[in-house]
């Protein structure tokens, strides 16, 4: 991989293993690359260590999401999903467990596949992406149950509510579309739409939301409008936070919003919709944040965006090292 | 000197039966302080005492030799309470040691217990913070609608303007009736008495003409 290439590779999407011990990540090339979180945490950790100990072609476009269930790896890229299984991953055979693709009404193009979520009541991975769908898959089977039709322009981002089982999806039309119980597609909905209330709107950014999260009750929106803290019983947007540029990924951990999006920093809020503090890290644009909780050992946040580098932070309060592509 | 010395203890040691005489021999040999010093006044006053005893001294030489002895058996003597009272201080000094060693072991497990205590408080006053965060905004979007009992004031007063319009429209409704009754009256009272006078009119004009019939026969 020549300067060049190092040089205009995005990192678009991460996931944690099942243990917590390896980190997965998918730039824009379409290449995945794994990294041993518990060789670069070490006391002996040296700059090998921030490598991956495993990097191969998984798409032929970029890898836009990238989800881990309890034994495998999905990916997306251009309309298909792969999955990868952890334990080969680790044992470094890149060989696909499975290649699957929605069903698209029109065959000429392939829409690409923005978002994966899984439900883990019924056990069924939940994609959306361009072509304006968001398609439910039964992980046992591999068949593609149903499709939930509404938006009017492609879905950036999926949320699954586990407490009423509902799926939330943004999308470029700037709606925000609450799916319930959907033996029968769009059996009922509700849009609540970020343009409407005029504290978040952002016009000259559009209207797009690109970034969803859900706490029970709670919902964070953001995107084209401001990100914003939504109560969801009432459909009020409570705080809007005063973020300058266009946020790509928030979530909730503990009593902190956590949010990366254009610019250099990670921001902390607070819910009441104070910005606590920015922290500051290498790529100039941020694109994903994740955060590994499900090892206590490896308990790290790490941030990818517009650069080859990934920053880990141990304590969240400032980076601690990057791993490289 | 010190070498006889350490065989005599040698052959004590194998009467004792213990297997550290080398231990002994090399622990004696490395500490090189007051020992020498008491080795060899032992064996001045061994040799001294067997010459003492042997030899023929004058009595004051002999008694003057005899109270050079009892001072060297003296220095020896209170050199070994010397050692007796070193050997206890280093006993209690390990006791001491023991006891803060205990000390500290308790202290930093106690400490151990308080952060994870600490650490507990932390999650707790987190989950509180979230809470108010989440009570205020929540606050914040209500106190923009009006006063409950306000709306209801004003609900009441639209309701009751509402039953009095009612009121008045049925009362105006009602008038219209009985005036529309009233018209239709003195309408149809009219139409009738046209009728009457018609028919007089008629039945006059037919008299005349009969009469002048009649008066033409």
């Amino acid at each position: 991989m020549g300067p060049v290439e190092l040089l205009h590779m995005s990192v678009f999407s991460q996931s944690f293993s099942p243990c917590g011990r390896f980190l997965a990540a998918g730039n824009n090339y379409g290449e995945i690359a794994v990294f041993s979180l518990s060789a670069a945490l070490s006391p002996d950790a040296s700059q090998a260590s921030q490598k991956p100990i495993l990097n191969f072609t998984a798409h032929d476009g970029p890898v836009f999401s990238l989800l881990s269930t309890d034994t495998h790896l999905l990916s997306a890229g251009n309309g298909e999903i792969s999955a990868w299984s952890w334990a080969e991953l680790i044992k470094k055979s890149t060989k696909a467990a499975w290649t699957r693709k929605p069903s698209y009404e029109t065959s000429l193009e392939i829409p690409e596949i923005n978002a994966m979520i899984i439900n883990p009541k019924d056990n069924s991975l939940i994609v959306g992406g361009g072509d304006n769908n968001i398609h439910i898959m039964d992980m046992e089977t591999g068949i593609f149950k149903s499709v939930l039709k509404g938006h009017t322009d492609y879905i950036h981002c999926l949320c699954f509510k586990e407490r009423e089982e509902e799926i939330l999806s943004g999308g470029e039309d700037g709606a925000v579309r609450i799916w319930g119980h959907t033996e029968i597609p769009l059996s009922h909905f509700q849009t609540c739409s970020g343009m409407a209330s005029q504290e978040c709107a952002r016009p000259q950014f559009g209207k797009w939301i690109s970034c969803l999260a859900t706490d029970s009750d709670w919902m964070l929106c953001g995107g084209g409008p401001s990100l914003s803290l939504w109560h969801l019983r009432s459909m009020s947007p409570t705080s809007v936070f005063p973020l300058p540029g266009c946020q790509r990924e928030a979530v909730f951990y503990q009593d902190l919003i956590m949010s990366v999006g254009e610019g250099p920093h990670v921001s902390h809020c607070l819910h009441g919709g104070t910005v606590k503090a920015q922290i500051p890290c290498t790529p100039s644009s941020l694109n994903t944040l994740a955060l590994n909780l499900k090892n206590t050992e490896h308990r790290v946040m790490t941030v990818g965006g517009s650069s080859h580098q990934i920053d880990v932070f141990t304590n969240f309060s400032y980076k601690a090292f990057s791993l490289s592509f | 000197m010190s070498i006889k010395f350490f065989r005599i203890v040698q052959c004590a040691f194998w009467r004792m039966g213990s297997v550290t005489d080398d231990e002994v021999i090399r622990k004696r040999l490395l500490i090189d302080g007051d020992g020498a010093g008491d080795d060899r006044r032992i064996n001045v006053l061994m040799k001294s005492f067997t010459k003492w005893c042997h030899s023929n001294f004058s009595p004051e030489e002999g008694f003057s030799q005899y109270q050079r002895m009892l001072t060297s058996l003296a220095q020896c003597e209170f050199s070994m309470g010397k050692t007796l009272l070193v050997y206890d201080m280093n006993l209690k000094e390990m006791e001491n040691y023991e006891a803060i060693y205990a000390d500290i072991e308790r202290s930093i497990t106690s400490a151990h217990e308080k952060i994870a205590e600490c650490k507990k408080e932390i999650q707790r006053a987190k989950r509180i913070r979230k809470n108010r965060q989440e009570y205020d905004a929540l606050a914040r979007v209500i106190k923009q609608h009006p006063d409950r009992h306000e709306t209801l004031k004003q609900l009441e007063a639209l309701d009751r303007e509402l039953q009095q319009l009612s009121h008045i429209k049925e009362n105006v409704e009602d008038k219209l009736e009985l005036r529309k009754k009233q018209f239709h009256v003195l309408l149809t009272t009219i139409q009738e008495l046209q009728q009457t006078l018609e028919n007089d009119e008629k039945m006059e004009s037919d008299d005349t003409q009969e009469s002048s019939m009649e008066n033409g026969d």
